[in-house]
């Protein structure tokens, strides 16, 4: 299938350094282009940090706890995988937004931006962490008990760092789905330039005014600086779990 | 410990509740209040209708042709490995994560009517970018991965032992093929399937890019929804994203299912 | 069925697995390729299956020359360690493969799937899905599916390794008393002495992609070819120097008028074997292997004098 990866990718690339390097620097470091692509790493981090958290409470909540309704819960995690992201977006949109039936209005600003991430990344990231939950032994812990460590201590020095490479693969999956959301976050997030327009509104807002190569300069950028946080994220990742071996 | 249990399953449950669950209920709640009959007006209004026919006929070409290539991709990949199905594997994970604008920019890049490729193709009367062949592309496009990621560890970790053991039984190597490969594989194949029509069902991005967007012609249903929402015709947009809700809802529930039952058939004796 | 293998090589890469091997399986017989991992044993199976092609020599099967011939002609059935059963199939559905192949009416199917059945003794779960049933009876089940096209050979590439050890105690009885009333021609590959010891006619044993030793075991056990053959077969240890069979010595009390006197260090009871460590007093430790019955008489205790000598009746 080199046609629908291949052919493409190579003629993104080529037309993000059509007319050189210099021309795509110029592409990049607009102003609207450096806002929007701050914006989005800056949120999209907080996103993937705040999922991180909740994310391994579901989890734990999920494997650990017993209650009605616990797979009801457990189905739910998946639905912002499974929903389509212009429904998501609307329904977000009216639910936050100006006409917001609980009077939540966030729409136009960073915080809707967050609210929808946070809806669309929500699965990776307890994902991530339940597997290794189910299949965790507790003997270090039970040890550490019988040494006399209490239950914060235990959690935190024991359970977490055997955590932690999970929680950050899911932060990473995260992080890379949220920079390059745009359904989800079109609508809320009011699309104005220099304030709240999220790289991808960018780029398509470029592509519909015929500057093709601008936006596929700024892809082409968005595209390696995700990579390259996957690669760190990974790097940190394996290292911890060597650590722990 | 119980104290902190219950507590934390109530920050767990609101948690999700806030953010997942009154979206889910607000679709519905603003698709349906206006009653049934508005819906199914919504629904066959001339721009949704023709929104859910081309939708549905992009899904009926890309489903098939992206079961086939992630079946005969993660064959190849598993049972025939090399360097080339090495960089076969990697590509295929690409769309993973990659935003859907980005593919359709680079779609339309390369098979736009003035594009290197483009140009090529409208001379034998093709027009890919801004017309349907467009979207299916894009749809292929974003849908790649998920059959092979599913199937692939699944043929990793089963190996080939059967097939070998089907061989000494006498059968030559096609009737092996579909008696033993492909049906060791079904759910893993029928699994992906879904995951990948939830997906070209639900595009947006990559084809609002693809596609040009024009209403009646090239709009799938993500894209009349959007339309009808920003142009204000709320309880249309709204009927629309009811229905999409109402099919990935139906996508967890045979999901969870074979999952299930999938699960039954590979715990292994003692 | 006989089986010849004339100087046989087989590498992976550069591992060089098979060395010019040379082999003669008797009609009927049920042949041990035993061998320590990495010893080529499972590849030489593998080889005679035609699953795995020859890089040098020739294979006859029957007088027939099956180098060439493809997996699917060569008539044989194989059983894998892990049972490769068809998951997707029932018990039953299993069985009757490859008389589906070839091509047998269902009327015949049905009962020659029956009649084998019965003879593996899972007659009440022919309708039942290999998951559900325990190791033991999986394995059996793929013994009646290669059975089932009535193979002129039976390769058993480590059949019982996965299974509990006492399952695999009775289904290795099980296999061998089958292996005698079918007359088939049988070989199995393992690594396990004790098993190749217990049900076969003929053992071959392999080290590093060549042939140590070939005959009956009881004769490769009591006149090893090779020191490997020895340490192999048997357990040893040492006494007076020289690498000895811990049952061929015995204890006699202190008092005796031969044997090296020595004090026990240990005694290990393993129900039928009990297992007596002794110290020559120089910092060589030597172990002897009694029945359960000389040890109860002899009421050995660490801290005690003995004697150590070795038996009359060994031919040490």
């Amino acid at each position: 299938m080199s046609l629908v990866i291949l052919i493409p990718v190579i003629a993104l690339v080529g037309h993000a350094f059509t007319g050189g390097v210099p021309a795509f620097w110029d592409a990049i470091t607009q102003t609207e282009a450096l806002d929007a692509i701050r914006l989005t790493v800056l949120v999209a981090f907080a996103t993937a940090f705040i999922n991180a958290i909740a994310g391994t409470a579901i989890a734990w909540v999920l494997v650990y706890d017993r209650f009605i309704g616990k797979s009801l819960l457990n189905s739910i995690i998946d639905l912002p995988f499974a929903l389509p992201t212009v429904v998501a977006g609307i329904t977000l949109v009216t639910l936050y937004g100006p006409y917001s039936p609980v009077h939540i209005d966030v729409a136009n600003s960073w915080v809707g931006i967050m609210v929808a991430l946070l809806f669309v990344t929500l699965p990776f990231n307890v994902r991530a962490v339940q597997p290794v939950l189910e299949s965790m032994d507790f003997s270090a812990q039970e040890a550490a008990s019988t040494l006399g460590s209490r239950p914060l201590r235990t959690f935190t020095y024991v359970t977490l760092p055997t955590l932690v490479p999970s929680i950050l693969s899911g932060m990473g999956l995260a992080f890379a789905r949220a920079i390059g959301e745009f359904g989800s976050v079109v609508f809320i997030s009011g699309n104005e330039p220099f304030h709240t327009e999220v790289a991808s509104s960018y780029i398509f807002a470029l592509s519909q005014d015929g500057e093709l190569n601008s936006a596929a300069a700024v892809s082409v950028f968005l595209l390696v600086f995700a990579l390259v946080v996957l690669g760190v994220f990974g790097f940190i990742s394996r290292r911890i779990s060597q650590r722990i071996q | 410990m119980k104290r902190r249990s219950l507590a934390l399953r109530l920050i767990a449950l609101f948690y999700v509740g806030v953010l997942v669950g009154a979206p889910l209920v607000l679709v519905f709640q603003r698709a349906f209040s206006p009653g049934f009959d508005s819906v199914w007006h919504s629904l066959t209004a001339s721009d949704t209708a023709s929104a859910i026919r081309l939708t549905l006929v992009v899904a009926a070409i890309t489903l098939p042709l992206n079961v086939i290539f992630g079946v005969g991709a993660s064959l190849l990949i598993v049972r025939h490995p090399s360097k080339f199905t090495r960089l076969l594997d990697t590509l295929i994970d690409v769309p993973l994560a990659i935003s859907p604008i980005i593919i359709g920019l680079a779609l339309e890049l390369a098979y736009a009517s003035n594009g290197v490729f483009g140009r090529a193709l409208a001379h034998l009367g093709w027009q890919i970018i801004f017309s349907w062949p467009g979207i299916v592309l894009a749809s292929a496009a974003v849908s790649l991965p998920l059959v092979s990621r599913e199937m692939v560890p699944l043929l990793r970790e089963i190996g080939d032992s059967q097939e070998q053991t089907a061989a000494t039984l006498g059968a030559k190597p096609t009737r092996i093929f579909f008696t033993i490969t492909l049906r060791s594989v079904a759910w893993a194949a029928a699994y992906g399937a879904t995951l990948t029509l939830a997906r070209i069902i639900g595009e947006y991005g990559a084809v609002l890019i693809v596609s040009g967007n024009i209403t009646n012609k090239t709009q799938t249903l993500t894209l009349d929804i959007a339309s009808n929402f920003e142009n204000f015709a709320t309880k249309q947009g709204f009927a629309g994203a009811a229905l999409l809700a109402m099919i990935s809802i139906g996508v967890l529930i045979v999901l969870s299912l074979a999952k299930q039952r999938e699960r039954k058939n590979y715990e292994y004796h003692d | 069925m006989s089986i010849t293998i004339e100087k046989v090589s087989k590498s992976f890469g550069r591992d060089e697995v098979l060395r010019s091997l040379s082999l003669d399986v008797p009609s009927g017989s049920f042949t041990a390729l035993l061998g320590p991992s990495g010893s080529g044993k499972s590849t030489l199976l593998r080889l005679i299956g035609g699953l795995t092609k020859v890089d040098a020599g020739r294979i006859w099967l029957n007088g027939v020359d099956v180098t060439d011939v493809p997996v699917r002609e060569r008539q044989i059935g194989f059983c894998f360690q892990n049972y490769a059963p068809f998951r997707h199939l029932t018990v039953e559905k299993n069985i009757a493969y490859g008389l589906k192949v070839q091509r047998r009416g269902r009327r015949e199917i049905a009962s020659k799937v029956e009649e084998l059945l019965a003879l593996v003794q899972l007659s009440d779960f022919a309708t039942r899905y290999p998951h559900q049933l325990s190791g033991g009876q999986a394995q059996r089940m793929a013994l009646a599916r290669a059975l089932a096209i009535e193979p002129r050979v039976l390769l058993l590439d480590e059949p019982f390794a996965a299974l509990d050890a006492q399952v695999r105690g009775e289904v290795r009885t099980w296999v061998r008393n089958l292996q005698h009333d079918l007359g088939i021609t049988t070989i199995l590959v393992t690594h396990d002495q004790q098993e190749a010891m217990e049900v076969a006619d003929k053992l071959v044993l392999l080290n590093k992609g060549a042939i140590e030793q070939v005959g009956a075991p009881s004769q490769m056990y009591d006149e090893p070819a090779t020191d490997f053959v020895r340490s192999f077969l048997g357990p040893l240890t040492t006494f007076d120097g020289v690498s000895i069979r811990p049952h061929e010595l015995e204890l006699v009390p202190e008092s005796a008028s031969s044997g090296q006197v020595v004090t026990i260090t240990d005694v290990v009871r393993l129900g039928f074997e009990v297992r007596v460590v002794v110290d020559d007093g120089t910092g060589g430790s030597t172990w002897i292997q009694l029945t359960h019955d000389e040890a109860l008489l002899g009421n050995y205790a660490p801290g005690q004098r003995v004697r150590l000598r070795i038996r009359r009746e060994s031919h040490a």
